[in-house]
């Protein structure tokens, strides 16, 4: 090797910068990702408090504690405390380190004049010297510690730098480049130790790039490229998907698709070897037991039951009795099948999304549906066609159905079973052996916490136009508002906050949709669900559907909905009944007409709160809608509403003074100029009798 | 000799040593990777399970002693055709799906090519079938289709009709309960309303009861 054009870093003063930075650039992000609080909806959200414990809660905390384990950034914490210690370490080195930086003899600093004197105050001062300095005039003075010796030395030093200054060339070489030698030559090192490229170390470093560049390199390549060929984007595994994609069947209802997930491969970590078939017999007997008093069999239909038992598997049929156990909150007498039974919901549930997308591929309403509900019923541990009042702390299947008492076959949902007078709600479950006191209270304080969207009125809207014209862009607006069930005194709506206005037409940002009102502000997040049997945190989502109900398709893809534009809870923690205002944009149909769609606003966490209403999308010609722009005042909205008021304030026009005019247009332009797709009549906008329950 | 004695032989020898072993791994790491691929492609489970009608109607077919009469042949071939039916509907309305759900990532690769396999398969089988009816009576190719579709959506339709029907016990013993409970409870009333002298408050209060119930009734009608 040529090493003779470099300085190695034989003192060893560079390699701890140089080390530092490196570890550094390695550890600062490292550090910083470990530490940045997550962002997640289910660490951010509020809880809904409740000091109800299921049975088992111990199992169900511990199987939280094992994921917030898994979640723990083991890895990253072990790199970056590494790192730290590499860089405290590497910085005593550096200041302990003492610096050989040559000292460069200067002789004004002997004389002890400024670099800026002239020949002439060099040689006085010299002279001013020589009278106390030179040997012949100094004394000795052994107390101070000054011999003849260092008089001497001292002296010829005096001399040496006088002879230096008074040198023009030299002068000028120490003014110039700060040597007496004249300019020095620059040099270039490499702030690595000697000893790593002399006495045969070269090999090994060579070794050490071969293995970082022919070994390191594509396996993390590689394992990267394998992990990402693994996960599909719904993060399960893509043998689960193609499974899961085998079992999808457009007329499985709820339970079918319990079934479809219990093939996910999944499951074999949580039931790897021997678990696969330990207390199978047992954990059948439990949950197929005829006749049993579990609600379970009488939501399993015959045909998913022949179809459990045929399954050859072992291990999935363990997996899928381990669900229904789940889901009818069985007791399995055993703590290890009881453990299982609450580790398969959350894995079913992530297998649950991957599904909801195959449905929503598919595009059948049905199908989709069916998917949502079980994700309701995953995270409520009820089985398909439970009731769902038995969301509430201490309701079983018992008191639920006292509570229904009129014994229809439909069940009441929560928001029902609140609406009917207080006596009677309480006199029906608040009996001796099903409800006491103390249970009834806690069971209806969490009920009057649940957040029930309820929808106020939906239409349809293009940015800036007044019509819908064919094959623009749809806004389909939804204005709801959040009533936990049972609110008494819901304060009327201002019937203003109905209107969607659009934004000023300078403001691009916000019509292009990129921001909201509230941008820059924390969006508002409905507090966590209240699942006390799911062993996981898990913030509600709203999805929005446009159904076509004559083809049974889906016409336009759930929107969802984590986060909302306005408070849900006051800070004494009331209710505010604001209202929220929900957008999906879609590419209106190319051809005029009225088109009429079912709208679904389910949430995913909760059974019994799915909206359902009719909407009615009128696509008018483009012509049709041109012409009556050019007519002006025809469909002038009317001055009652803000968006009148403000139309009079922009034209700066005195409102009434074309107010007979409007009058006269009005009643025939009372049809056309209704653009906001027809929202059914109050009736319709009542939801709750139009809840779907099945 | 002079070329030969100027060249440091073991020096040389080092470049080549290295092309060989960059060349020969390279090609130890292909013939790897293929021969996986190529098993892994070959082991892949097939879309649909065994084709049990087809192997009746070919067992039938090859049966020697006695021989099968052919009404019989015909019509397991007609079983075989409807088998063939449920199975393109289930290809055809699974390729839009599936073609998304690539394109998104969310299902692998593997699926694909199982999906391609099976369609390329079926269109062998359907092309075998009209041969095969064909071979039977001339022309029966072109309509041996249409009637196994008509019997898919017959047995379909039937399947449906069996299911609803099976539930006619069940619902039918829930009513008669609800009747009796009701029956029972409006007797119970009448007995009240016998027993207790009527005053203004009671007539008041039992008017509202059932008028209530009648409310609810309505309302779980609408739903």
């Amino acid at each position: 090797m040529s090493g003779t054009d470099y300085n190695y870093d034989e003192q060893g003063d560079f390699f701890p910068f140089f080390i530092l930075t490196i570890t550094s650039l390695v550890t600062i992000p490292v550090t910083y990702s470990l530490l940045k609080p997550s962002k997640e909806l289910e660490n951010t959200a509020t809880r809904i408090t409740s000091d109800f414990k299921p049975e088992h809660a111990d199992l169900i905390d511990g199987q939280r504690k094992k994921q917030k384990r898994r979640e723990r950034r083991l890895k990253r914490g072990i790199v970056s405390v590494a790192g730290w210690t590499v860089i405290g370490l590497m910085i005593y080195l550096i200041i302990v380190t003492a610096r050989t930086t040559v000292k460069i003899w200067n002789p004004y600093e002997v004389l002890g004049v400024s670099t800026t004197a002239t020949e002439k105050q060099i040689t006085s001062h010299y002279r001013k010297l020589s009278r106390t300095m030179h040997p012949d005039k100094a004394r000795e003075d052994l107390s101070r510690n000054i011999t003849a010796q260092s008089i001497n030395d001292r002296w010829v030093e005096i001399v040496k730098a006088h002879k230096a200054l008074t040198d023009e060339e030299i002068r000028n070489n120490f003014l110039l480049y700060g040597h007496p030698d004249g300019k020095q030559s620059y040099s270039i090192g490499i702030a690595l130790p000697k000893w790593i490229i002399t006495d045969g170390h070269g090999k090994y470093v060579l070794l050490m790039y071969a293995i970082a560049l022919g070994v390191l390199l594509p396996y993390t390549v590689g394992k990267w490229w394998y992990g990402t060929q693994r996960m599909t984007k719904e993060k399960i595994l893509i043998a689960s998907a193609g499974k899961l994609f085998r079992e999808y069947d457009n007329d499985q209802g709820d339970s079918g698709v319990i079934g479809a997930l219990s093939s996910g491969e999944e499951f074999n970590e949580i039931l790897a070897g021997h678990k696969a078939e330990n207390g199978l017999s047992k954990l059948e007997q439990r949950v197929l037991a005829n006749g049993s008093e579990t609600s379970i069999s009488g939501s399993l239909t015959r045909k998913d039951r022949e179809k459990l038992e045929d399954m050859e598997d072992s291990r999935r049929r363990k997996v899928l009795t381990l669900i229904w156990a789940y889901l009818g909150r069985i007791e399995l007498d055993d703590e290890t099948l009881n453990d299982e039974k609450f580790e398969v919901a959350p894995v079913a549930l992530r297998l649950n999304d991957a599904y909801t997308a195959i449905a929503l591929a598919y595009g059948n309403t049905k199908a989709v549906l069916s998917a949502y509900h079980t994700s309701q019923n995953l995270i409520q541990a009820l089985p398909p066609g439970a009731s769902p009042l038995e969301q509430l702390p201490h309701f079983t299947p018992a008191i639920a159905s006292a509570a229904e008492a009129d014994r229809s076959r439909t069940h009441l949902s929560i928001q029902e079973f609140m609406r009917i007078p207080v006596d009677q709600r309480k006199s029906r479950v608040v009996t001796p052996g099903l409800l006491n006191d103390a249970q009834y209270n806690k069971a209806i304080k969490v009920a009057s916490q649940l957040p029930v969207l309820h929808v106020e009125r939906a239409f349809f809207k293009v940015v800036g136009e007044r019509h819908v014209t064919p094959s623009s862009l749809v806004q389909f607006v939804l204005k709801c508002r959040f009533m936990p069930p049972g609110s008494g005194n819901v304060p009327d709506i201002d019937l203003a906050e109905l209107e969607d206005v659009d934004p000023d037409e300078g403001d691009l940002a916000a019509i292009t949709g990129r921001k909201d009102d509230r941008s820059g502000l924390k969006p508002i997040q409905p507090p966590l669900t209240y699942a006390p049997y799911y062993a996981r945190d898990h913030a509600p989502r709203w999805h929005v559907f446009l159904a076509d109900s004559k083809q049974g398709k889906i016409a336009v893809p759930p929107f969802s909905f984590s986060t909302f534009d306005k408070p849900i809870l006051d800070e004494s923690g009331n209710h505010t009944y604001n209202v929220q205002t929900l957008k999906m944009q879609f590419g209106a149909p190319p051809q005029a007409g009225s088109y009429t769609f079912v709208m679904h606003m389910i949430c995913d966490s909760y059974i019994g709160m799915d909206t359902k209403m009719e909407v009615t999308l009128h696509v008018e010609d483009a012509s049709k809608a041109e012409e009556v722009e050019s007519e002006e005042e025809i469909s002038e909205p009317d001055e009652d509403t803000i968006a009148g008021q403000m139309r009079t304030l922009k034209s700066g026009g005195v409102p009434g003074a074309d107010k007979a005019k409007k009058r006269r247009t009005q009643d025939d332009s009372s049809d056309g100029s209704d653009t906001d797709g027809d929202v059914d009549s109050e009736s319709e906008t009542d939801t709750d009798t139009d809840t779907d329950d099945e | 000799m002079w070329p030969f004695d100027a060249v440091d032989w073991l020096t040389l020898l080092a470049p080549f040593a290295y092309l060989f072993v960059l060349v020969s791994s390279l090609y130890v790491f292909t013939n790897v990777y293929r021969s996986r691929k190529a098993a892994q492609a070959a082991s892949l489970e097939p879309w649909f399970p065994p084709h049990l009608q087809r192997n009746i109607y070919l067992s039938l077919l090859e049966q020697e002693d006695p021989k099968v009469p052919d009404s019989f042949l015909k019509a397991a071939l007609l079983r075989r055709a409807t088998e063939d039916i449920h199975r393109i509907v289930q290809i055809r309305n699974a390729k839009g799906a599936l073609q998304v759900l690539l394109q998104r990532g969310s299902v692998g690769d593997d699926l694909w090519q199982r999906f391609q396999r099976a369609e390329k398969e079926i269109e062998e089988e359907l092309r075998d079938v009209v041969n095969e009816a064909n071979a039977f009576a001339p022309n029966w190719g072109q309509t041996i289709f249409q009637s196994a579709s008509e019997m898919a959506q017959n047995t379909q339709i039937r399947d449906r009709l069996t299911d609803i029907l099976a539930t006619s016990e069940s619902e039918k013993s829930w009513w008669d309960a609800r009747k009796a409970a009701i029956q029972s409870s409006f007797m119970k009333e009448l007995d009240e309303e016998k027993k207790s002298p009527l005053t203004a408050d009671t007539v008041l209060v039992e008017r509202g009861g059932p008028a209530e119930k009648g409310g609810k009734k309505k309302k779980k009608g609408k739903a």
